[in-house]
């Protein structure tokens, strides 16, 4: 059995390579960055760091390690360096897959020099492919941007602010050694003077934008579009500058046939997954308890301090709160509203029964739930990352003639109507919450200021 | 004074915070510059300065700048002499003074019960007022503040001239504005200044029109120049398109000095050859450019093949193989796999985040009174289905706390450097469900350049309320226990505790007044 799943093994293996070179082509060649990608199956650069056991470590595992680490980390929006520590990219990937759902316990329990577990390894890529569609997104990521590229959302900002604050950076105020409280408040108005800098700044550019959109429309022989954007239109003017863009549009290209090529080939890589599951099975892996890699490494387990839990609990707890005080609300409402309907029910029963109240009542209840169901309707999966920036004037009539083109199939457009009230719902939403932190610190102030004495102090 | 360690600390995120502003301010401004050029003529612009970014070099020192200490020391001086003043003079010419003293100097009238010795503390809010002032009036930002002279606005005399900086002097000298310190006599001024706002920016705007500073008035002359020959030239390009930028740049008089500079030549030639044959603008040629050739079939190369691959469906054998894979190894998983993966957990989060706003603002649309029996029915039945709603919601939440502890015990350690192994900090970049949706081209439509505008200004305001947030945060760990701890020096309690309670409760905008309890019983 031993050398049947080994020799399987191998073959698996070469035939591994090949698919996987042909995935991370497909994929891994998108964009300048991720050359580095491209060199992960092949026989590449050495393992950066001499590894513990006696033998150096299979080629294989260690260069697969470093392909999952290089595709997650551009999922994860995050730069890679090729001189990352193997055990870190190691950790880096666990992470992630955790990060993703995957449940395997044999992967999280594969050693951190990269020494074995290639096979674990293609398991987990394979479930990545399907579960991130990671070809997919690879591609639409790393897409070359010909447009004038705006984000519809806001994700980029959520990022915890507080490691950045936490950073040892010393401010270059540095030698003294207490920091006046006016200093502090000279910084802080430095930065909102900056920000309503960037909003006349911002305003400004719209309208150059605006501009070049309008003055350009009806040229660009992709109808949809309509206009040329910024690139474009510099294009027009100095085409010197742009060789770099073309050759890009032809490497991307030549990317999206592979892409097609895989798809081609999708049948035979699952197929062959499934005879890989097959032999594992063979072989009697159990699935033992997740907690065993912990004797294993002999580390101790992270049960406090976990800044991720953390961080997703603050938020769970300050959603509970906010909608347990609606609850109580809409308790009071209810009950006061309901009572009161009761008595004006009782008063004119007859009178209803006579107009067939309850049938115009299951007709309103009806309609209700609908309008509810719309109310509070999920959103639907909104679009991430950068858009291109289009303008469709209103009106039919233009001169570009625009009304005639729609032609092709519609193309997933998002309308900045609906993009501006859902910001609107945000902005209404984050200003809730600093209010609410500044009632906070407005109370615990007050009770210092019982403290201080002789100082009365008088809000604004 | 605040303890080092507290102090440092702070500073050190507001510097971040100010850098990653600077950074923004950059990458806009390069495009900005972009797009301008293409606006401007083709044919002879090679001459492009490269707009040294002023904003941003002041932007990178972190100290108030010596000339700004130097003001700063002048204010005092002025100011001392105000209290001077209005010490020595009863209540009515207080008035009278005040104007004056005001006019100049921004303050309001003199509460009666003031604490005396502050007053260096009224430094704070000239500037501060100054400032408000000017950007209220100024919204757009200044390009190149540094390029403009500081000097001194605030002296005393009614030298109402010298007031008249050209806004980015004013909005540059806020720095030593918040180099303010706590008192609640600034704050009474203050408190004076926000009342008489209107009545103060009328005084400063009239002397503002016949004493423009030179730039000022060049770029006034500018523009006239450039309407009259728009009208007599029947709409000169060149001209409008510089008129155009003046009417971008309008508020920022920085912006109109500099683009008065640039357009200056270009407005003089276009007035010295009324036919110029190469005069290409955008407006002119805009709908009949063409992309050149290699890019064009390049673009349609590109856009087919993105076509093709948006088209192309999965095989259902393929498919088959692969749901038959994913559920086999599913098996193989952990089994008591938590209900949410973090990803999961995360993302159903996210599309809370807005749920308690958003019901919060049904349940006011819901009226008090109704007309009729069966509107009162309809917002009964309403109110009891957003009630349902909430309990839903919290359920849910439960269940995603439940979620989030399950999977902090799975999860696979990572001692030591955490900042480069958890991608939970660093969430994946949002995924839609379709993987096919994902390769179709991303397009926001917008209408008009008021809805571009707004949805701009909207981003901005989201990511600067994210950021307070943030700060917020920040400071209310800090400073909260410095004051709870005493450990500051008891001479100083009032001032910090001012100065703290503006920063953390007001967002530095506005100050608490603090009375002196001199009532001796």
């Amino acid at each position: 059995m031993r050398t049947r799943s080994a020799v399987r093994g191998r073959e698996a293996a070469a035939e591994r390579d090949e698919a996987a070179a042909g995935a991370a082509g497909a994929a891994a060649a998108a964009g300048p960055g991720a050359a580095g990608c491209c060199r992960g199956p092949m026989p590449g650069p050495a393992a950066t760091r001499p590894a513990r056991p006696r033998h150096p470590p299979p080629r294989q595992s260690l260069d697969f390690w470093r392909l999952l680490y290089t595709l997650l980390k551009q999922i994860h929006g995050g730069k890679w360096t090729e001189s990352d520590a193997i055990d870190n990219q190691i950790r880096f990937v666990k992470s992630a897959l955790w990060y993703h759902g995957y449940g395997r316990p044999e992967l999280y329990r594969l050693p951190s020099d990269g020494s074995a577990g290639s096979r674990e390894l293609l398991l987990a890529f394979s479930w990545l492919l399907h579960r991130l569609g990671l070809l997919e997104q690879l591609l639409a990521w790393n897409r070359v941007k010909t447009g004038d590229e705006t984000s519809v959302c806001t994700c980029e900002d959520d990022l915890p602010n507080s490691q950045k604050g936490t950073t040892e950076t010393t401010p270059e105020y540095g030698l003294e050694d207490r920091v006046d409280v006016r200093y502090l408040q000279w910084l802080n108005g430095r930065l909102r003077f900056q920000w309503r800098s960037l909003h006349a700044q911002h305003q400004e550019h719209c309208k150059l934008l605006h501009k070049i959109h309008l003055f350009t429309s009806g040229s660009h022989m992709d109808q949809i579009l309509g206009h040329f954007s910024v690139t474009e239109t510099d294009l027009i003017r100095q085409p010197e500058n742009y060789k770099q863009l073309l050759q890009l549009l032809e490497s991307e290209t030549m990317q999206l046939e592979a892409f097609l090529e895989w798809k081609q080939l999708e049948p035979v890589y699952w197929h062959w997954m499934e005879t890989v599951l097959d032999n594992m099975a063979e072989e009697g892996n159990v699935c033992k308890s997740w907690d065993a890699h912990v004797e294993k490494n002999g580390l101790p387990k992270v049960t406090s301090g976990c800044p991720w839990a953390d961080s997703q609990t603050g938020q769970i707890d300050r959603l509970s709160r906010d909608l347990m005080t609606l609850r109580d609300r809409l308790h009071e409402l209810v009950t006061h509203r309901k009572a009161a309907w009761c008595e004006k029910v009782k008063a004119r029963e007859e009178e209803l029964q006579k107009e067939g109240f309850s049938a115009t009542a299951r007709k309103i209840q009806e309609s209700v739930q609908l309008k509810l169901v719309h109310l509070c309707a999920p959103k639907k999966n909104k679009t991430h990352g950068p858009c291109r920036l289009v303008f469709r004037s209103k009106h039919p009539a233009s001169k570009t003639g625009f009304s005639r083109s729609v032609s092709r199939e519609p193309v997933s457009a998002v309308s900045a109507t609906e993009v501006i009230r859902e910001l609107q719902m945000r902005e209404a939403s984050l200003e809730r919450e600093l209010k609410q932190l500044q009632e906070e610190c407005r109370q615990r102030l007050d009770e210092i200021a019982e403290e201080l004495d002789g100082v009365i102090c008088v809000s604004p | 004074m605040l303890p080092a360690g507290c102090g440092r600390r702070l500073a050190a995120a507001l510097s971040a915070a100010l850098g990653e502003g600077a950074e923004r301010r950059r990458e806009l401004e390069q495009r900005t510059a972009r797009s301008r050029a293409l606006l401007r003529r083709w044919d002879s612009e090679e001459d492009e300065q490269p707009q040294a970014e002023a904003g941003s070099s002041s932007g990178h020192e972190n100290k108030p700048s010596p000339s700004e200490l130097e003001e700063l020391e002048l204010l005092n001086r002025a100011l001392e002499k105000a209290l001077k003043v209005r010490k020595s003079v009863l209540k009515t010419p207080l008035e009278a003074q005040g104007a004056t003293v005001k006019k100049s100097a921004g303050e309001g009238p003199a509460p009666k019960n003031a604490q005396e010795q502050q007053v260096p503390a009224v430094v704070e809010d000239v500037p501060e007022s100054t400032k408000v002032r000017a950007v209220s009036k100024n919204p757009a930002s200044l390009k190149k503040p540094s390029r403009y002279q500081l000097r001194a606005p605030y002296r005393t005399e009614p030298d109402v001239k010298k007031l008249q900086r050209r806004a980015p002097a004013r909005c540059v000298s806020q720095g030593p504005r918040t180099a303010g310190k706590s008192s609640s006599k600034g704050l009474a001024c203050k408190q004076g200044r926000s009342h008489r706002t209107t009545v103060g920016d009328r005084e400063l705007s009239a002397p503002a029109e016949p004493q423009k500073t030179p730039g000022l008035s060049r770029s006034a002359l500018n523009e006239q120049k450039s309407f009259s020959v728009e009208d007599s030239a029947g709409g000169k390009n060149s001209v409008a398109a510089g008129k155009q930028l003046f009417d971008a740049g309008k508020k920022s008089c920085g912006f109109l000095e500099e683009s008065s500079k640039k357009e200056d030549p270009a407005t003089e030639r276009a007035l010295g050859r009324s036919t110029s044959p190469q005069t290409v603008t955008l407006q002119e040629k805009g709908c009949q450019l063409k992309l050149p050739l290699p890019y064009r079939k390049a673009y349609s190369r590109n856009s087919r093949a993105w076509e093709r691959c948006r088209l192309c469906q999965t095989s259902a054998d393929a498919a088959a193989a692969r749901n038959r894979f994913i559920e086999r190894i599913q098996t193989t998983f952990c089994s008591p796999m938590p209900a949410f993966s973090p990803a999961e957990i995360e993302e159903e989060l996210k599309a809370l985040q807005d749920v308690p706003s958003l019901l919060s603002q049904y349940v006011e649309a819901e009226p008090a009174d109704h007309p009729t029996l069966q509107r009162e029915y309809e917002s009964l039945l309403t109110l009891e289905g957003l009630q349902t709603r909430v309990s839903q919601y919290l359920h849910k939440l439960q269940l995603l706390r439940a979620a989030v502890e399950s999977q902090t015990r799975l999860r696979p350690d990572c001692a030591g450097d955490v900042g480069s192994c958890s991608p939970g900090c660093v969430p994946a970049r949002g995924r839609t469900c379709d993987s096919a949706g994902m390769l179709a081209v991303p397009l926001l439509c917008y209408s008009s350049s008021q809805e571009l505008r707004d949805l701009f200004a909207l981003k901005l305001q989201v990511s600067m309320l994210h950021q307070e947030i943030a700060l917020q945060k920040v400071m209310m760990a800090e400073l909260l226990p410095v004051l709870e701890s005493r450990l500051y020096p008891e001479a100083s309690a009032a001032q910090l505790y001012r100065a703290i309670y503006t920063q953390l409760c007001e967002g530095g905008k506005r100050f608490p007044v603090l009375v002196r309890d001199e009532l001796v019983d």
